[in-house]
């Protein structure tokens, strides 16, 4: 653990003298500092300035105030998009946690063998999610593909067609490849916690007489929940931005049933090149993650000491 | 359950174990049957039921190198080493100044760096490309080798700044009195222990590159063509190549396998921004 993360640390900055303290740490991140003003801010702001502009196809003309803004918080297939988007991290993320953190409890339990398990479990997560998209295009294809054949068809849920052409039952089919791509990060992430939680009250508790469960809910799970809040948070954002694998899957449809709002802004821009409504929508997906990002950068810090 | 009793460590860590095993068994089917579709004749993939025995058959690999698939190998190779050696240089002396000095507006700093990194890719494609397009870096190498620094270098910046404050500020301290300079304690002292760090990080990078596909899909056009870009072109006009999209898939995939091998503890570390030491 580093050093006490919530007081400032002079002593650490120490190093030369003062004189030179003053410009040396600028310097080192001046050029980092610029490229990120470069890649990161001017697009923001450019976004902002054309949210406020009428901008169809590429051209950019009018100043026209809050007008697209207007126009999005009246179309209907905007809160379809928020609608949707919702559902897929309300459902995805809590299962994720759960059945992370019951993977991790597993693993925590004497397992063999981890320096090979843990690196194959964790394939899901690293790979790339048009490639995963990919996966389950191939599982999920209507009528040959393995797992549309062998289970969706067993149980007489779906004749001959993919499940990613059902308006019913697209979006859970997204979700559950969420789940299936994630849950390794869940289950990895609080494994390294339990790993790093202290003996000491195990050991006390045990003299005490305490059975596995109480020890989990009055021993780990207070010690680790600080660490659940912080992976639940920082997935709880990711799983909003989820673009790839819808794309690839399903592109938004049937009709907008899968749409969430990085799929709609996308089609805003590449295919109706209606720009101003979709930096509109942009500005707001973003001011809605700068909240967020907010939240998880102060619950870590103060929480779980880290950073 | 006699066995537990008589010997309860062993027998435990079998059934702890053989859980773990069917589950990553489980898990890791749906990738073993892409691999096995890179050789399975097209009549056998499409057959009902099921067909788990078929004649191995390369035609899906002769497709893939005869419409240039490698040069996408290539590109993606190509784009992602320039993008991390850059992040390196750049990020690396901004994430020990994050880690070691005081500076104004740190907090602020820093935070910025953290929204560059959580901002949707979606939201910052509309200004890249209508940016891009004016000054012409639209289907250019240096167009997505810069929109790559969005993510990635704030990444690297974040992640690195983790490691640099487990090093103990001791030895840095001890080379000032001893009256180096501060560009000599950061190559002397600093760089070597921080060098394993370094490279996990930037090994994370470059799969995050490696694995990127709005931007380049996006911005890349015809010129710049990805390995994950690729993959949607073999949805054609004549139907989907299954057979080639999983040799791309499994290609795509392959130096992932390799990393997370080689990581292992440290992957915990990158996903979680530093959070969760690994």
């Amino acid at each position: 653990m580093a050093s006490a993360s919530e007081t400032i640390t002079p002593a650490e900055g120490t190093v030369g003298a003062p004189r030179e303290r003053l410009w040396y740490p600028y310097l080192l991140i001046a050029p980092s500092m610029l490229m990120l003003v470069v890649v990161s801010l001017v697009p923001f702001l450019y976004t902002i300035y054309l949210s406020f502009h009428a901008a169809k196809f590429g051209r950019v003309t009018d100043f026209i105030g809050f007008d697209n803004y207007a126009v999005l918080l009246t179309d209907p297939r905007f809160w379809n998009s928020i609608g949707v988007a919702a559902t897929f991290v309300l459902i995805a993320v809590p299962v994720e946690f759960m059945l992370g953190l019951a993977g991790a409890l597993v693993l925590n339990q004497n397992v063999r063998g981890r320096s090979i398990l843990v690196p194959l479990l964790f394939m899901p997560t690293m790979m790339a999610p048009i490639v995963v998209g990919l996966l389950w295009k191939i599982m999920l294809a209507g009528s040959w593909g393995f797992f549309s054949y062998n289970v969706l068809e067993r149980f007489n849920l779906l004749e001959g067609t993919s499940v990613f052409a059902s308006p019913e039952f697209a979006l859970y089919a997204l979700i559950f490849v969420d789940i299936w791509q994630w849950t390794p990060f869940m289950m990895l992430a609080f494994f390294a916690g339990l790993q790093a939680l202290p003996t000491g009250p195990y050991r006390a508790a045990a003299v005490d007489g305490a059975n596995p469960l109480q020890m989990f809910f009055h021993i780990t799970l207070p010690m680790l929940t600080p660490l659940l809040a912080v992976i639940g948070l920082l997935r709880f954002i990711d799983a909003f931005k989820v673009f790839d694998t819808i794309y690839i899957l399903t592109g938004g449809g049937p009709g907008i049933s899968t749409e969430t709002p990085s799929i709609l802004a996308n089609k805003m821009t590449f295919e109706f090149w209606n720009i101003g409504e979709a930096s509109a929508l942009a500005v707001l997906v973003w001011l809605a993650f700068f909240a967020f990002c907010n939240v998880f950068y102060q619950v870590a810090k103060k929480r779980l000491n880290a950073f | 359950m006699a066995e537990a009793q008589s010997r309860p460590e062993g027998s435990k860590a079998l059934l702890w174990t053989s859980v773990t095993v069917v589950y990553a068994a489980i898990m890791l089917f749906p990738i073993f049957w892409m691999a096995s579709m890179m050789v399975k004749p097209n009549d056998a993939m499409f057959a009902r039921p099921t067909q788990w025995l078929f004649m191995p058959t390369l035609e899906h690999f002769s497709y893939v190198l005869e419409h240039g698939f490698h040069w996408y190998l290539l590109t993606s190779f190509l784009l992602c080493t320039v993008s991390t050696a850059l992040v390196v240089i750049i990020g690396t002396p901004a994430a020990y100044a994050f880690a070691r000095f005081e500076m104004r507006a740190k907090d602020d700093l820093f935070l910025f760096i953290l929204a560059s990194r959580m901002a949707p890719p979606v939201c910052l494609v509309i200004p890249f490309y209508l940016i891009f397009a004016k000054v012409g870096l639209l289907d250019t190498f240096l167009g997505l080798t810069l929109a790559y620094m969005t993510f990635n270098l704030s990444f690297y910046i974040w992640v690195l700044r983790s490691f640099c404050r487990d090093l103990p500020v001791e030895l840095e301290e001890a080379a000032a009195l001893e009256g180096w300079s501060k560009p000599q304690i950061f190559r002397r002292v600093v760089f070597p222990l921080l060098r394993n760090g370094i490279v996990a990080t930037a090994v994370l990078c470059f799969i995050f590159a490696w694995n990127e596909f709005l931007f380049a899909f996006m911005l890349g056009g015809r010129a710049v063509q990805t390995l994950p870009v690729s993959i949607p072109k073999l949805i054609t006009s004549q139907g989907v190549r299954w057979g080639e999209m999983a040799v791309v898939g499994m290609t795509a995939l392959l130096p992932v396998l390799a990393v997370v091998f080689v990581l292992q503890r440290h992957i915990v570390r990158g996903l979680t921004l530093g959070a969760v030491k690994g």
